[in-house]
C-alpha cells in the first residue's frame, strides 16, 4: 500500500528535511519524527519522512534469522 | 550484500525449502508487498503447501467507484482543480476516469505529496483546489499535514476529499481466510506494533515485513518456522530497522487531531465499520464533501466481477471469468485490476511465470 | 528582425523569407538546400531508408539538448537503426506566435550542429506560425532519407534464440531529465538527457558484426518497451539480467521517489542491439569507443521459452516478468 524510499538527510530547517536518494534530492516533511539529524537515513513516503532507518537490510536479515 | 546478510538469506531459503508441515495460507495485506513479492520472485521459493494470498491493502483498489464519481463531479461541475496521487488518474468511475475528465478539459494535477497540493492552492488563489485523500495509516498523516498547513496559511480554497482507511478492522474481518498475515511494513512504521502484538490475543498471527528481497524472504521464513513450531498465535517484527513498538507518536497525534473514524465502504468488500477516517466537524471547511455539498453517488458493482472474493483470498484472479478477457490493465473492470499494485493487475503482468 | 515570431512570419511574404533565411537557411547551408520548391538529390547508391517523426517537448530546452537537437536525432536514429547511413532531412516547423526569435535561433543552431555530426544535410523545410495557445512553443517534424549499407538487414522480427541483448548505455536518462525539467514534483538531481545522433555508433556495430539481427533506438517507451516489442515481433522470450541493466544512480533515485521503472523512461540516444552471442563482446567493446557508449553492456539473452515475454532474473536468483509498458508515467504512492 505504501511505496517507501530510503534517503539520507542532508539538512533540516523549519520542519522540512532535504533528503538525498543516490543523487535525487527533495524537501520532505520531517514533522513526524523527533530528533532527526543530518546524516540520518529516513524512509520517505508521499513527501513525508515516516520513520528513521536504523540499520541496513543485510544486517537486519541477520538479526531476524538470529532470533529464530 | 554482506556475508552475514547472504548467510541469513541462505538460512531463510533453507527453512522454506525444507518445510514439510501443514498447509498454510499466508496473506500479504499490503499491495506494495504484492508487487515486491512478484518482483523478487518470492513465490518460487515458497513450499508447495504454503499459499501466498494477496489481500486488500491497495488503497486504490479498495476505493469505491463512487469516490472517482465524486472527484469527477467536483472537477466538471464545480470547476475545481483536482490534485491527486498519480495512482488514481486512470481508475475508472461509473462514467469516466479522471484521465477521461482531463481530456474533456478538467484540471487534474498529479502531485508527489499532499503538501504540494497546498502549495498549488496558494499559488492559484482564484481556483478551488481539492486533494484526493486516499491511503492507509502511512499516507493519512500527510493529508493531515496538508490540512494543517492550509489552516495555518488561512487558505480558503483548499479542501480534501477523504477515502482514508485503517487496517485493524480489516485484519479482524479477514482473519478466518488465513493462517497468518504478512503485516504492512510502512503502516506499522506509523502505528507501531502494539496493535499487531495485541491481535495475538484474538488468535491472529503475523509478522511485519519490509520490502527488499532479503526482508521478504526472511519474513516468510520466520512466518513458516513459527507456524510449524506451535499452534499458538504469534507476532514477530521482521522489519526492525524501520518499525518500532511505538511508531510515530507525532503522526498519531496529528491524525487524532484532524480526523476521526467512520464506517467505510471497501470496493469489493462492502462496509467495514469504523475502518475509515474522515475530517472532524471543526475542520468542515477543509472537507470537500461538506464544502461543496457533493451529492451521493451509488456506483454499481460490475456483473461477473469477483474482486470481493479475491480481496478476501477466497479465489484467485485466474478463477474470475472476466480476468484477462474483458478485464485488463488497459480496460479494467474490477477494483483489483485498476491499480498497478492490485492483485489482478499483478497477476496479469507477472502471470504464468511466477 | 523582430524579437518575437509573429503571425505575419507565417504569411508567406517578405517577413517569412526573412525568418527562413536569417534563422534557418543560413545555419543549415548546404549544396542541396536552395530557394526552389524542392531539393534535387543525386540517386542513392543502394536501397533507401525513408522515415518521418514529429517532435513536441515541454520544456523545449532541457539539460543535454533542446527540441532542435531532438528532432535531428530522432529521425537520424530511426534511419540508422535500419542499417542505413542518414543522408538528407527535411524539417517543418509550427511556431507559436510570440515565441522568441533568439530561442528559435538556439534551436536552429542545435539542429545544424547535430546534423553536421550525423553527416546529414537539411535540404528542405517549411515554416508555419500558429496563433498564441494553438501550439506549445514550437513543434518540429523531420523526414529523412538514408542509404542502406550493403548486406545490412536488421529487423524487429529477426531476434533468434541464442542472441545476446545489448544496450548502448544507461537507461531512462531523457525521460528523467524532462520529468525534472518540468519541475512538477520538486525533485532536484543532476541528470542530463542522453539525446545523441547514433549513426557513428550504429555503423561501428555493422563493422564488427556481419549479422546484426535487431537494432532499435529506444525512445518514448524506453528500453523496456523495445524489449517487449521485439519479443512479440520475433516470437521469442527475452531473459534479462536485472542487475546488468545500467542505470545512473540519480535516475534510480528519482524513479524510487516517484515509483517509476527506469526501463520505461524515455531514452533518445540508446541503441538496443540483438546479435549472435559470439559477437557480443566485440560489439560492446566497439560501442564503448563511442562517446555515447561508455556504459554499454550485455543485459540479457534471447530464449525459445516464454515467447513474447521479458523474464528477469532477480536478486534471489528466481525469475520474474518485466511487466508490459503501462502508458502515461504517473508518480505513485502505492
Amino acid at each position: 500500500m505504501c511505496v517507501g524510499l530510503p534517503a539520507k538527510v542532508v539538512s533540516i530547517k523549519d520542519g522540512m528535511a532535504l533528503v538525498d536518494a543516490s543523487g535525487a534530492k527533495r524537501e520532505v516533511s520531517a514533522e513526524l519524527l523527533d530528533e532527526l539529524d543530518p546524516g540520518d537515513y529516513v524512509m520517505v513516503h508521499a513527501g513525508i519522512a515516516i520513520a528513521k532507518i536504523t540499520d541496513d537490510d543485510a544486517s537486519e536479515a541477520a538479526s531476524v534469522m538470529g532470533e529464530l | 550484500m554482506t556475508e552475514e546478510g547472504k548467510q541469513a538469506v541462505a538460512k531463510a531459503r533453507a527453512i522454506l525449502e525444507n518445510y514439510k508441515g501443514k498447509k498454510l495460507r499466508i496473506m500479504e495485506v499490503c499491495g506494495t508487498h504484492t508487487h515486491a513479492i512478484f518482483k523478487a520472485g518470492l513465490r518460487q521459493l515458497m513450499p508447495e503447501n504454503v499459499e501466498l494470498i494477496s489481500g486488500p491493502g491497495c488503497p486504490v483498489c479498495v476505493t469505491p467507484a463512487d469516490f472517482i464519481d465524486e472527484a469527477v463531479w467536483l472537477a466538471t461541475e464545480k470547476n475545481a482543480v483536482i490534485t491527486t496521487f498519480g495512482d488514481l488518474v486512470r481508475v475508472p468511475g461509473s462514467e469516466m476516469s479522471l484521465a477521461g475528465a482531463r481530456s474533456e478539459g478538467a484540471d487534474i494535477v498529479p502531485v508527489y505529496t499532499p503538501i504540494d497540493a497546498v502549495e498549488y492552492a496558494k499559488t492559484h488563489p482564484d481556483r478551488e483546489v481539492v486533494f484526493l485523500s486516499v491511503g492507509f495509516e502511512t499516507t493519512t498523516p500527510s493529508a493531515c499535514l496538508a490540512v494543517q498547513r492550509a489552516e495555518k496559511a488561512g487558505l480558503k480554497n483548499f479542501s480534501i476529499l477523504t477515502a482514508n482507511k485503517t487496517m485493524d478492522e480489516a485484519y479482524r474481518a479477514l482473519k478466518d481466510s488465513v493462517d497468518a498475515y504478512i503485516y504492512p511494513g510502512h503502516v506499522c512504521a506509523i502505528v507501531g506494533t502494539r496493535l499487531t502484538e495485541e491481535l495475538t490475543g484474538e488468535g491472529i498471527s503475523g509478522v511485519v515485513a519490509g520490502f527488499t528481497p532479503s526482508e521478504l524472504v526472511t519474513a516468510a521464513a520466520t512466518l513458516v518456522e513459527l507456524c510449524s513450531k506451535s499452534d499458538e498465535p504469534f507476532f514477530r517484527n521482521c522489519y526492525p530497522r524501520v518499525v518500532t513498538r511505538d511508531g510515530s507518536t507525532a503522526a498519531k497525534k496529528l491524525v487524532e487531531k484532524y480526523m476521526e473514524p467512520a464506517d467505510a465502504v471497501w470496493r469489493g468488500l462492502g462496509i467495514i465499520p469504523k475502518s475509515g477516517m474522515v475530517l472532524r466537524d471543526e475542520y468542515a471547511a477543509f472537507d470537500a464533501r461538506k464544502k461543496f455539498s457533493v451529492p451521493s453517488f451509488k456506483a454499481k458493482n460490475p456483473p461477473g466481477c469477483r474482486c470481493g472474493e479475491i480481496l478476501q483470498g477466497k479465489c484467485k484472479p485466474t478463477d474470475c471469468p472476466l480476468f484477462g478477457k474483458t478485464c485488463t490493465p488497459e480496460h479494467p473492470v474490477g477494483a483489483c485490476m485498476v491499480s498497478q499494485e492490485g492483485t489482478c493487475a499483478a497477476y496479469y503482468q507477472y502471470g504464468g511465470v511466477v | 528582425m523582430e524579437e518575437k515570431v509573429m503571425l505575419v512570419h507565417g504569411g508567406g511574404g517578405k517577413q517569412t523569407s526573412e525568418l527562413i533565411h536569417e534563422v534557418f537557411a543560413k545555419r543549415f547551408r548546404n549544396l542541396y538546400l536552395t530557394e526552389d520548391d524542392a531539393a534535387i538529390l543525386p540517386p542513392p547508391a543502394s536501397n533507401i531508408a525513408f522515415t518521418t517523426d514529429g517532435f513536441i517537448v515541454s520544456p523545449w530546452k532541457f539539460p543535454g539538448g533542446n527540441i532542435g537537437k531532438l528532432s535531428i536525432c530522432g529521425t537520424v536514429n530511426d534511419i540508422s537503426c535500419m542499417g542505413a547511413r542518414p543522408k538528407y532531412l527535411s524539417c517543418a516547423f509550427v511556431i507559436e506566435e510570440g515565441f522568441p526569435v533568439k530561442s528559435l535561433e538556439e534551436i536552429a543552431d542545435a539542429m545544424a550542429l547535430t546534423a553536421r555530426e550525423a553527416g546529414v544535410s537539411i535540404v528542405a523545410g517549411d515554416t508555419k506560425v500558429a496563433g498564441h495557445g494553438q501550439v506549445d512553443g514550437v513543434f518540429i517534424t523531420t523526414t529523412g532519407i538514408g542509404e542502406r549499407l550493403p548486406g545490412a538487414h536488421p529487423s524487429g522480427k529477426s531476434a533468434r534464440p541464442g542472441d545476446a541483448v545489448i544496450v548502448s548505455g544507461d537507461v531512462g536518462r531523457h525521460g528523467c531529465t524532462i520529468l525534472l525539467a518540468r519541475g512538477e514534483y520538486g525533485i532536484d538531481a543532476e541528470v542530463t538527457s542522453d539525446c545523441a545522433p547514433l549513426w557513428g555508433m550504429a555503423s561501428s556495430v555493422f563493422d564488427v558484426c556481419r549479422d546484426v539481427h535487431v537494432l532499435r533506438d529506444a525512445t518514448r517507451g524506453g528500453v523496456g518497451t523495445v524489449l517487449h516489442e521485439i519479443a512479440g515481433q520475433s516470437g521469442v522470450g527475452i531473459r534479462l539480467d536485472a542487475s546488468a541493466v545500467p542505470v545512473d544512480p540519480a535516475v534510480a533515485g528519482v524513479c524510487g521517489m516517484l515509483g517509476l521503472e527506469p526501463l520505461y523512461l524515455a531514452c533518445e540516444g540508446r541503441l538496443v542491439i540483438f546479435v549472435p552471442k559470439e559477437d557480443a563482446e566485440a560489439v560492446v567493446a566497439e560501442l564503448k569507443k563511442s562517446p555515447y557508449g561508455e556504459n554499454a553492456a550485455v543485459i540479457g539473452e534471447v530464449t525459445p521459452d516464454e515467447p513474447g515475454r521479458v523474464v528477469m532474473t532477480t536478486e534471489l536468483g528466481t525469475q520474474t516478468v518485466l511487466p508490459p509498458p503501462g502508458g502515461e508515467l504517473l508518480p505513485r504512492i502505492c
